[in-house]
């Protein structure tokens, strides 16, 4: 009996083709439903509104001027759930409220949170936010389009973007295509994949022009899987109890022995 | 028994913070977190996980390092200690699992961990090894308010279980301590690499054992004064020694993990996270070994003090260090805590000094402190009836 092939998907980010028309983010909120934000002007670099994600915003496209020769020029970049293979938020929550699918997608189920926000603090492209000023506040993340995708559609980010610049299907594939493009057109793209090996691979696999560093990437991070940090310690849990329990109560034993031992001597005395 | 005390102006003080932390309270229950706090989606811990819960837990440690330094490791001159250690204790878990209550998105799901399988989450193994614990603390201490009330039946119950559930608190600190930092050791990019470290569990184990004879010591002084009995100068030398060691030991496991990491010059570099650094490692490590090493100053009672609280608030730098201070997410992204975040903490701890404060009073916690001369363990002690269920005729 073999268990139904499951292919984990996977998006191609080429931000080669973004042209910058926020389509992905307007999608995005139309198929979540969250509200409109009031923009603003900031200072610093990065032209994008909102400045970062937050809980009405799942994906963002960041607008970076890059200094390239004599004229300064647009290179965008996208912020949005890596999904990864294995994601360290899930394996922080205590509760199993944030989890993997296997098709790919890390979702969240508010049932289940207590608002801990581990997952906020454990995720190394710090995606989750949460809505501070609710009463009873939930995490908000890309999902991955999860429910699109168990009937058989792409995200909403992929469906609408104009460019070509999201493909969505099975990671192999992606992976493959990808790796495709930078050899096809070495002078586009840096021979880099954000996201094949970041933290043991995401499903989400980001191209760029230029480096990821210059267009507001977490850059530098592990290529292993984040949940390996705490895992090796937590797996000694059971047997370190054993030990100790073991250990402590043989001394106490001792201890008690040796006690009750001086005890009868006095009374001798 | 008599439940009733004499407020003194301390009493009425500690109160009047809980009824302004109550006040507090009650709006971040009403409109939500972001209306009292500043933690934000970059810092989603702030002083609330910092200061209310890691730090808590960590002087928290006083119970279980007292109790295996006397029922396991039979040190048993420092028998006197063991009430107040237990006690304190207590009340520092039950001031983190409070500030749990008013930290959590959404405290009345809290249970849900009770009900989970994620045994790849140190929260998860924190948790119930926090509510296990707490509640095997309570069992250890019922002994004396039962013992008080007569309730006979209660007592020689409580008294029957208290060996493996006196081993079984011991064993579960070692393993909730380490697994906050277990927490810690997931986020390397965002903890400064001074403090980031594979062996945080460890770090945090043994600075929560440092935390104990430090806290023993300070209880026992203050006691001494509020409750006007002379200290037991003798003992409390010895209890300085046993922390020269672990403050010395401590200091050199840092040092050594900053050389062993290869990250030492991180130490010198102009940045405030070296100057935070040199405080916590300065102030809280350094001078009061130093100091502690002094026969004069292990003699008297403020070099006592003096070298117990600067160790007490090292720990509290360090855990801040760790958990707040030393992290950085967006470089565009700040945290400092709101009046709200403190006026709430203050709250819980003055809550919990008040309680402390109500049951010396009110039950004989301090009662068995033998002079010297009868102060090596015999059989006759007269605390029978604390050790009953050890056997002792």
């Amino acid at each position: 009996m073999s268990t139904p092939a499951v292919k984990p998907k996977a998006m191609i980010q080429d931000n080669t083709r973004c042209i910058g028309c926020r389509a992905c983010m307007v999608a995005c909120k139309s198929w979540n439903d969250r509200p409109e934000d009031k923009t603003d002007f900031f200072a610093g670099e990065g032209y994008q509104n909102p400045r970062d994600l937050d809980a009405n915003n799942y994906t963002l496209i960041t607008f970076n001027e890059i200094v390239n020769g004599p004229n300064p020029d647009w290179v965008f970049g996208r912020q949005l759930c890596m999904h990864c293979i294995q994601p360290a938020c899930a394996s922080a929550c205590p509760t199993t409220a944030m989890f993997k699918t296997d098709l790919g997608p890390v979702v969240f189920d508010e049932s289940r949170c207590i608002g801990c926000r581990a997952c906020m603090q454990a995720c190394p492209f710090i995606i989750p936010k949460y809505d501070y000023e609710s009463f009873a506040p939930k995490i908000h993340k890309c999902t991955f389009c999860a429910d699109r995708q168990e009937v058989g559609l792409e995200p909403a980010c992929a469906k609408v973007c104009p460019t070509g610049a999201i493909s969505f299907g099975d990671r192999d594939d992606m992976v493959v295509e990808a790796k495709r493009r930078i050899a096809e057109a070495p002078g586009t793209y840096i021979p880099e994949i954000y996201g094949l090996d970041e933290v043991g691979g995401t499903s989400v696999l980001h191209l760029s022009s230029v480096p990821f560093e210059k267009i507001g990437y977490i850059t530098g991070l592990p290529k292993t899987p984040m949940p390996d940090l705490t895992h090796r310690w937590l797996r000694m849990t059971a047997p370190v109890f054993a030990v100790l329990y073991a250990i402590f109560g043989a001394l106490n034993w001792i201890v008690r022995r040796r006690m009750r031992r001086q005890g009868h001597e006095g009374e001798h005395q | 028994m008599n439940w009733r005390i004499r407020l003194t102006w301390w009493d009425k003080t500690l109160l009047a913070i809980v009824a302004v932390a109550a006040v507090i309270g009650f709006v971040r229950f009403a409109t939500g977190i972001g209306t009292v706090a500043n933690i934000n989606n970059a810092y989603p811990w702030g002083w609330w996980v910092g200061y209310g819960i890691m730090t808590m837990i960590a002087i928290g440690g006083v119970g279980f390092t007292i109790t295996a330094l006397v029922e396991i490791f039979g040190v048993h001159r420092y028998h006197s200690f063991l009430r107040p250690a237990v006690l304190m204790a207590f009340l520092c878990y039950a001031s983190a699992i409070t500030m749990l209550m008013v930290e959590l998105g959404r405290p009345w799901m809290v249970w849900m961990v009770l009900v989970s399988w994620a045994p790849t989450s140190a929260l998860y193994e924190v948790g119930w090894c926090a509510f296990l614990y707490l509640t095997v603390l309570a069992l250890e201490f019922a002994r004396v308010p039962l013992e008080q009330a007569g309730w006979r039946r209660a007592f020689r119950i409580v008294s029957a279980i208290y060996i493996p559930i006196m081993l079984l608190g011991v064993t579960l600190s070692h393993l909730h301590q380490s697994s906050l930092g277990t927490l810690m050791t997931l986020i390397p990019h965002k903890i400064n690499l001074l403090w980031w470290s594979d062996q945080l569990p460890l770090v945090f184990l043994f600075s929560a054992m440092m935390a104990g004879p430090a806290m023993a010591i300070l209880e026992h002084l203050a006691a001494a004064r509020w409750l006007g009995f002379e200290p037991r100068m003798d003992l409390l030398a010895g209890l300085a020694r046993i922390e020269a060691w672990l403050v010395g030991l401590f200091l050199a496991f840092q040092m050594g993990d900053l050389f062993y990491r290869g990250v030492a010059d991180a130490m010198f570099s102009a940045s405030w996270f070296a100057v935070s650094f040199w405080v916590e490692i300065g102030f809280g490590l350094m001078v009061p070994f130093v100091l502690l090493m002094m026969p004069e100053v292990r003699e008297t009672r403020r070099g006592l003090a003096t070298a117990c609280a600067l160790i007490i608030a090292g720990i509290l730098l360090h855990r801040l260090n760790v958990a707040v201070i030393g992290l950085r997410v967006r470089h565009w992204e700040t945290y400092v805590p709101s009046f709200g975040e403190v006026g709430i903490t203050l709250g819980i701890t003055a809550a919990a000094l008040f309680a402390f404060g109500w049951l010396a009073r009110i039950l004989p916690i301090h009662e068995e402190l033998p002079s010297p001369e009868t102060s090596t363990h015999s059989a006759t002690h007269p605390a029978g009836a604390w050790r009953g269920a050890e056997g002792v005729s």
